[in-house]
């Protein structure tokens, strides 16, 4: 992390004119500055880490060094995490899946066809990403009460579709902008019907963003906390509220919360790594063109 | 909203392809109508009534309809947690502004090395939000927590800033702006991106320093990205819910108990489905107006042109 490293200040220089002894100053404490911050947001995730793979007669981690064990892991499995886990795993799928489906063709119209109602569509999807989770939670727990659905990982697709369809509509249709109209007019020409030469066409010149898409809908989903909080119990309970569990219904399992916490974690920094060109335009959906 | 049956705007598309897009476009309106339409309206019934579970009827009783609204205005609780809400949303927006800027300007750099970093700031936004709130419950818990331990053995130890109800609030701002400044980062660091070349030359030509290079040019460019990232904050703010659920439970007493954690309790903790209703559909009002006013600062979104 040495100076070199960091290359010339080229877009615009806030340091004093180099190769005097102000700018090497001013080098190293914007590096000083930056590997501060750097502590700021990595430390406390790699605490939590270290305190999942700590053994259990060092919990609290009073020793510096330990021999890192996957017991609180392995304990994890062993009870009823993995179910919460795959709760998760299914809930998230499933509505990202039925999003894609649904969402991906109106997108298409949305990008193609300039109808009247085109504004308020968009204005009613961007209101949705902005509404609170409250004010969705209650009607559908009411709702749910009445059809069964609660405590079920259908109740809980359907409820992560509120944010997931829209969300696929917004991302997919600046992915279909950027197919030339030329290409499908092409094909229609051949004597493609208008959906068949979207499929050959269209869709596969999307694949990218589509599979971006699928990505973020399924962080979203995952990383839900308040619905599943609400609408689950036992049967459907996912993996975020199983660990928030340990802290109330088992005493103070450092350990294996953190673990819990790791698992929960890993995936979404994976795949963040994956689609963070898209992460601001899935944040701001809607309402900012970037 | 009131328009949801399309019609063609140019009448020379055939008929034939209207109904090919309709039958594109209608299973999406349909489900959204479903899944978002219909939970408003009967979110907004709901709200009229005194719905409770251990009153039968109590869910189609209208015979006081706005009893929820002048009840929350008379509710002192409900009156407490919209200004705890007002100093948890300012704190933590002017924070994510400036901690944001900060590192933005430290990170805006041609250098490979440098962009891989970028993304390492990322991860507290994309974290679970309640992997973050447990990993700032371990940090402020005094009997794991190595900052707790740390002072200790300097010989000033600190005792639990989340149960200390002068302290609670600020301790929560603290995790929430760690969680999200990387938001009002990216958004700044993309502004930085697009700022021209010529200006910067000219003012350095004219002698400018670098505090008055950022002040009186740099500073103009981004502003605009600045006020979006800051109001985007200031609305996702009213829905902070895992941190203060995890780290507080709203307490201790109400110190942390936020308007949208308060409509939890009263819906969820006590079944009054009705006055929480009342409570979320002033929210959502709340939160309408913010997002117009980002509409208007925005000129128009990426359709309404």
């Amino acid at each position: 992390m040495a100076g070199e490293q960091l290359g010339p200040a080229l877009p615009f220089e806030l340091q004093p004119e180099p190769s005097s002894w102000r700018a090497t100053v001013a080098a190293a404490l914007t590096n000083a500055a930056l590997l501060l911050a750097l502590a700021f947001v990595l430390f406390p995730i790699v605490w939590l880490v270290q305190i999942s793979l700590r053994p259990d007669n060092d919990a609290l981690g009073y020793q510096l060094l330990f021999r890192p064990t996957l017991d609180h892991y392995r304990a994890l499995f062993e009870s009823q995490f993995l179910r919460s886990f795959l709760n998760s795993v299914i809930s998230s799928g499933l509505s990202t899946f039925v999003a894609l489906v649904v969402g991906t063709p109106a997108a298409y119209v949305m990008c193609r066809w300039r109808f009247r109602a085109r504004g308020a569509i968009a204005m009613w999807i961007l209101s949705t990403r902005m509404a609170p989770q409250i004010a969705f939670t209650i009607p559908f727990f009411l709702a749910f009460r009445q059809i069964g659905l609660l405590d079920t990982v259908w109740g809980l697709s359907i409820i992560y579709l509120t944010f997931n369809l829209a969300l696929v509509i917004w991302m997919m249709q600046s992915f279909f902008e950027s197919v030339p109209i030329s290409l499908e007019e092409a094909a229609r020409i051949d004597g493609c019907g208008m959906w068949s030469a979207f499929l050959r066409i269209t869709l596969p010149l999307t694949a990218p963003g589509m599979a971006a898409t699928a990505v973020l809908c399924f962080i979203f989903s995952w990383n839900d906390f308040f619905y599943a909080l609400i609408l689950t119990r036992t049967n459907a309970m996912t993996a975020p509220v199983a660990i928030i569990n340990f802290m109330q219904y088992e005493g103070w399992e450092w350990g294996k919360m953190a673990a819990g916490g790791t698992l929960v974690m890993l995936p979404v920094i994976v795949f963040t790594v994956l689609v963070r060109k898209w992460l601001v335009s899935g944040m701001i959906a809607g309402s900012v063109k970037d | 909203m009131q328009r949801s049956v399309p019609r063609p705007a140019v009448s020379s598309i055939d008929r034939q392809e209207q109904l090919a897009y309709l039958s594109g476009l209608l299973p999406a309106v349909l489900l959204l109508m479903v899944l978002t339409l219909a939970p408003a309206i009967y979110l907004f019934v709901v709200s009229l009534t005194p719905g409770t579970p251990t009153i039968p009827g109590s869910l189609t009783d209208f015979s006081d309809p706005t009893q929820n609204y002048v009840g929350a205005l008379q509710d002192q609780q409900f009156l407490d947690s919209v200004w705890v809400q007002i100093k948890l949303s300012v704190s933590t927006v002017i924070a994510q502004v400036l901690l944001g800027l900060g590192v933005a300007l430290l990170l805006h750099r041609r250098s490979r090395f440098l962009q891989a970093l970028r993304t390492v700031f990322l991860i507290p936004m994309v974290l679970p939000p309640i992997v973050a709130a447990l990993i700032w419950k371990i940090l402020y818990t005094p009997d794991i927590s190595p900052l707790h331990r740390l002072l200790a053995a300097l010989g000033a130890p600190v005792s639990s800033l989340i149960t200390n109800a002068d302290t609670a609030l600020w301790a929560i701002a603290f995790a929430d702006t760690w969680e999200w400044f990387p938001f009002t980062m990216l958004i700044i660091l993309a502004a930085l991106q697009v700022v021209p070349d010529e200006p910067i030359e000219a003012a350095k030509v004219d002698g400018a320093g670098p505090l008055q290079l950022f002040w009186y040019v740099i500073l103009p460019f981004i502003r605009p990205a600045i006020v979006v990232a800051a109001l985007f904050r200031l609305i996702d703010s009213i829905k902070a819910f895992p941190l203060i659920y995890v780290l507080t439970s709203g307490g201790p007493g109400t110190a942390t108990q936020v308007t949208n954690y308060y409509a939890f309790t009263q819906a969820f903790n006590y079944a009054y489905w009705g006055y929480a209703s009342a409570i979320a559909v002033m929210l959502t009002a709340g939160v309408f107006v913010l997002s117009w006013v980002i509409g208007r600062r925005q000129g128009a979104s990426a359709y309404g042109r």
